[in-house]
């Protein structure tokens, strides 16, 4: 497994760590189906994906995994109201167009939501703006600006404020640090490389 | 871990190379979901490959409208012209022919040797035209279990089908759940659009009202083939896109302008439309057009209950495909399908190909369409 397998699979430990035997689990982004094919293995899920793209799609095909090609935001439209257990967005968010309003979607289809993203405001990221003017390239920024599809990357402190916000319980939240492994307690918005939580309504 | 292919996805390939049709007779009564009933049936099939000992390796193949049971092969050296599917059908090809035992039948009420308006009624001596009984997809898949029954074969390991080889698929699983373990419905839908019954009744309101139909009672040698052949050329047209009939034919002319108006051959696209015409005549019944059109027209997933509710006995794994250009089976159609099984847990899979050549893209072969079924089958 590559460094950067290794990165993308970051999450998979703290999300199986949170899901239930037997749930039913909505991965939206999924991609290639890894994550759904680990939950399936480790926690016999009912799991289904749903991706944009043809090749991720004949990928998930290949593993087992039910998956629908499609836009997250208008296939989320067609569940009724907490139709799953669980809808994860693993490095998602930050790709959507509309992520309040989707994320409001995944909180009314699925009764826990799962969000896992980078966090912008890591220090290595503000050292480079702060002393180099630019953006960090590395193995989770690979590509420069101009050979990146558009994102929205945001902040732990950010994304806290959007709970708070919207009265988003914050039900579990695991940051990881740098190497994205080892777990990060302290000072997250400055510490941590990536961030996992685990969110629930208000009902 | 890089398992996305970038080079075409191609495997190793064979041929199925000659095939010969059988017939399967019932000699039972055969009871249609209307009421009505036919003394005897016959269905005329091929199959390729070989069944194994256990009799799990079954894989049903459904034509569309217009197709029949000769789906891969040539059945003598002089056929020009191959099985429908046959890039798909073959040793080493997505439906493989050394892994599995292929069966495809001309369907119930079909004209190409099955049990269908043109076949003589044995009771009378005359052929059943009108008396044929009201016909339904329900009804064409009942008679396949039958044909399946006399393999053996208790659960086939896919039943596979595009347009209305796709609705059999799904009224496989939906009544037979526990006799097929997975199924691929390609450019189909739970019901036709009031837009697809529209072209359908077009096509049926030529064939009627030509004088040779005879309120259905025609001469085989006598039929009302201009009807029909004005039918097959609308419908064709229903299979393609305007993208594809742009880059094939564009306005590319047979001759010069001529002074006079004959209302002859002018653009390419007229000699084109006129050949699938007269070369359905030869090979279509009429009346059979009529039955298949209509059962097509009256398949409805929505009725009597709820889409969910009808779908709710699926117990297969599913793929449905659908085709960017298709707008007689849009994409949204074959989307519904797997919304609604996804919605009451079912394994099941939705794809969508952007391929220009309109309803009729499940015919062409394309390396992710090919991909994406070898790797279903295979898993």
């Amino acid at each position: 497994m590559s460094p950067n397998d290794k990165k993308r699979q970051a999450d998979f430990q703290v999300i199986a760590r949170w899901v239930q035997p037997g749930e039913r689990v909505l991965d939206l982004g999924c991609g290639r189906g890894v994550l759904l094919e680990y939950l399936k293995q480790k926690k016999s899920i009912y799991g289904v994906g749903v991706d944009i793209d043809l090749d991720k799609v004949i990928c998930c095909v290949k593993r087992g995994v039910p998956i629908y090609q499609g836009d997250i935001a208008s296939t989320l439209a067609t569940f009724p109201d907490k139709a799953f257990d669980r809808v994860i967005f693993s490095r998602t968010v930050e790709h959507l167009e509309a992520p309040d309003h989707v994320l409001a979607e995944g909180l009314r289809v699925g009764k826990r939501v799962t969000v896992g993203f980078i966090n912008r405001s890591f220090y290595v990221n503000r050292l480079n703006l702060f002393f180099k003017g630019r953006q960090t390239i590395n193995e989770v920024y690979r590509n420069p600006w101009y050979e990146s599809a558009p994102s929205n990357p945001f902040s732990v402190a950010e994304f806290e404020d959007f709970c708070h916000a919207r009265k988003i319980v914050i039900e579990d939240r695991v940051c990881l640090s740098g190497n994205w492994r080892s777990e990060c307690a302290y000072l997250p918005n400055l510490l941590a490389g990536y961030a996992i939580y685990d969110l629930s309504s208000i009902d | 871990m890089n398992d996305s292919e970038q080079a075409p996805y191609f495997l190793e390939e064979g041929e199925v190379g000659f095939v010969e049709y059988q017939d399967f007779l019932y000699p039972e009564p055969f009871h249609f979901v209307s009421g009505g009933s036919v003394p005897e049936l016959t269905l005329r099939f091929e199959t390729y490959g070989h069944l194994n000992a256990a009799k799990d390796n079954g894989i049903l193949i459904c034509h569309a409208l217009s197709g029949d049971h000769h789906c891969a092969g040539v059945h003598d050296i002089d056929e020009r012209k191959l099985g429908w599917w046959n890039f798909m059908v073959g040793p080493g090809k997505p439906i493989d022919t050394t892994r599995y035992f292929v069966i495809c039948s001309n369907v119930l009420g079909g004209c190409q040797g099955s049990t269908g308006p043109g076949s003589i009624n044995p009771a009378t001596g005359k052929a059943y035209q009108l008396d044929f009984p009201k016909l339904t997809v329900q009804d064409m898949v009942k008679a396949q279990t039958l044909l399946i029954d006399s393999f053996g074969i208790d659960r086939l390991h896919a039943v596979i089908g595009g347009s209305m080889g796709g609705m059999q698929a799904l009224q496989w699983v939906i009544d037979f759940p526990d006799r097929v373990g997975r199924y691929i419905a390609l450019a189909c839908g739970a019901r036709h659009t009031a837009q697809a019954i529209a072209f359908n009744d077009t096509g049926r309101q030529a064939i009627i009202s030509d004088p040779a139909w005879q309120k259905g009672s025609y001469d085989p040698d006598n039929g009302p083939n201009l009807g029909l052949a004005v039918a097959r050329m609308m419908a064709h047209i229903t299979y393609l896109s305007d993208v594809g009939m742009e880059t094939k034919f564009g306005r590319k002319r047979r001759h010069v302008d001529q002074s006079k108006e004959y209302f002859d051959v002018e653009f390419e696209v007229e000699s084109y439309l006129r050949y699938q015409g007269q070369s359905f005549v030869s090979r279509f019944d009429a009346n059979t057009y009529l039955y298949l059109t209509k059962a097509l027209d009256r398949f409805d997933l929505h009725s009597p209950d709820s889409l969910d509710t009808t779908l709710s006995p699926v117990a297969a794994q599913g793929l449905v495909v659908g085709f960017t250009s298709d707008w007689l089976y849009p994409p949204q159609g074959n989307r519904e399908i797997v919304e609604a099984l996804l919605r009451i847990g079912k394994d099941a899979t939705y794809a969508e190909l952007a391929m220009d050549f309109g309803h009729d893209s499940f015919l062409v072969r394309a390396p992710k369409l090919y991909e994406l079924i070898d790797q279903f089958l295979k898993r």
